[in-house]
């Protein structure tokens, strides 16, 4: 390949690049290596100062809620019950992380939590057979009960198979728990949530990391509500 | 399991406890941007990211190969990134048979090519299986890079690694959410790299 290119128009929906063959964008003329240099870090040292910026604002908006549902999850955990998570994307890779840190944690107890994007096998069968929209609501319908908790993340707030599922977890009588991003999307206006913590940020990453902050403290009031302490790290 | 009611001051402490380090990441922007352009030269010559880390930061292996493969932002380019921790039956099997400090240098061995790039992630550098992954990419020719926390371990000390990004903090959840941060960073500046310089095939000065 020689020049980069761009899908042709029409070919596929508009929405994301696919590496497919299509019509070719001229090269952008060469620049000059020590701007590129400077601009990368100028840019890496602003995204460093608004992740910072971000989770303050977190906490000054968000602190109370998330007290008082590491609280309620602790209780759901203290009666016998389980946590899923879910989500799509790099959204996917933070419900595994809060599967892990719960189930295997760093430190404290190990509480019972699964990831429902981990069996590709579950996850292709109802794709394939149904659609891609209930592979959660479907997974929750089998294995949750009443008193688990349900935690879905979608930057968007749209992604319509974690809507799906928060809406059967509440059906089903689960303490649910949405993580999303900018206004909220869809999510927010499902009126169904236990908690919802929206990352006021319209940039797709800066939510993502706000996220991982979101649910690693989550994670760790619900320890200490049940009684564990952090240990002394920085 | 008792349930105790001790929780909003931890809030505020949970919060603070990042500040430090997210703080911190900006005083690196120059080691992080010149990964990137080493990074960004790899992939112009047809070279491929694969990355993988243990447990958090396998899922951040995850996330970054999902950046890579399918751009968040409209009209960026795919470029070809894979996931050492994604195949179950793959880390299971080496685990089972040559050891779970295999399971990383194994696959390596089978997919990379000279001009690829390796990504080793580990919270605190101290996983063996991490540092055994980069030495093998080391013997192969490939770029190293490794993100880790803590004072960097043992991938910092045997020197594995072409560019060393380390997160300042001992905490692994404050770790996992800077590298979160410099996943993100990873893949934008590549691009910025990537897209700045001429046609491709030409490299890059």
């Amino acid at each position: 390949m020689s020049t980069i290119e761009e899908p042709t128009a029409g070919t596929v929906p508009g929405l994301y690049p696919f590496p497919v063959p299509g019509r070719r964008i001229a090269a952008p003329a060469r620049p000059d290596p020590g701007a590129a240099l400077a601009e990368a870090r100028r840019s890496a040292e602003e995204k460093a100062a608004e992740i910072v910026r971000l989770r303050w604002q977190v906490a000054e908006v968000a602190g109370d809620e998330l007290a008082e549902c590491a609280q309620e999850m602790a209780i759901r955990f203290a009666a016998g019950g389980r946590l899923f998570a879910f989500g799509n994307g790099g959204g996917s890779t933070d419900a595994q992380q809060v599967a892990t840190a719960f189930l295997h944690p760093s430190h404290g107890l190990s509480l019972p939590a699964l990831c429902l994007t981990s069996d590709v096998a579950v996850l292709t069968a109802l794709s394939n057979d149904v659609g891609f929209d209930v592979v959660f609501a479907r997974q929750l319908a089998t294995l949750g009960r009443r008193g688990d908790i349900a935690l879905g993340l979608s930057t968007s707030g749209g992604s319509f198979n974690v809507l799906r599922a928060l809406e059967e977890a509440a059906h089903l009588g689960m303490l649910t728990i949405g993580l999303t991003g900018d206004q909220g999307g869809r999510m927010a206006g499902l009126g169904l949530l236990d908690y919802l913590f929206v990352i006021p940020s319209s940039s797709a990453h800066r939510v993502q990391e706000a996220q991982a902050t979101v649910y690693h403290v989550l994670w760790e009031l619900t320890q200490r509500a049940l009684g564990v302490s952090p240990p002394d790290t920085d | 399991m008792p349930v105790t009611s001790t929780m909003h001051p931890a809030v505020g402490a949970a919060f603070l406890r990042r500040d430090r380090a997210g703080r911190a990441l900006a005083a690196d922007s120059e080691r992080i941007a010149l990964a990137c352009r080493e990074m960004a030269l790899r992939f112009r010559r047809g070279g491929k990211l694969i990355v993988f880390g243990n447990g958090a930061c396998g899922t951040d292996a995850a996330h970054l190969t999902a950046e890579f493969m399918h751009p968040v932002i409209v009209g960026r380019r795919t470029l070809p990134a894979l996931a050492l921790s994604n195949d179950c039956a793959t880390v299971t099997g080496v685990s089972g048979r040559e050891g779970l400090a295999e399971v990383f240098a194994h696959q390596l061995r089978r997919w990379a090519d000279p001009a690829d790039m390796a990504l080793g992630i580990s919270h605190d550098g101290r996983c063996e299986n991490v540092l055994r992954g980069l030495e093998t990419a080391e013997e192969l020719g490939l770029l190293t890079v490794a993100l880790t926390g803590g004072d960097g371990g043992t991938v910092a000390r045997h020197g594995v690694a072409d560019h060393l990004l380390i997160a300042a903090s001992d905490d692994p959840a404050v770790v996992k959410e800077v590298h979160v941060t410099l996943c993100h960073l990873l893949w934008e500046l590549v691009h910025v790299f990537f897209e700045k310089a001429g046609p491709v095939g030409e490299g890059m000065r």
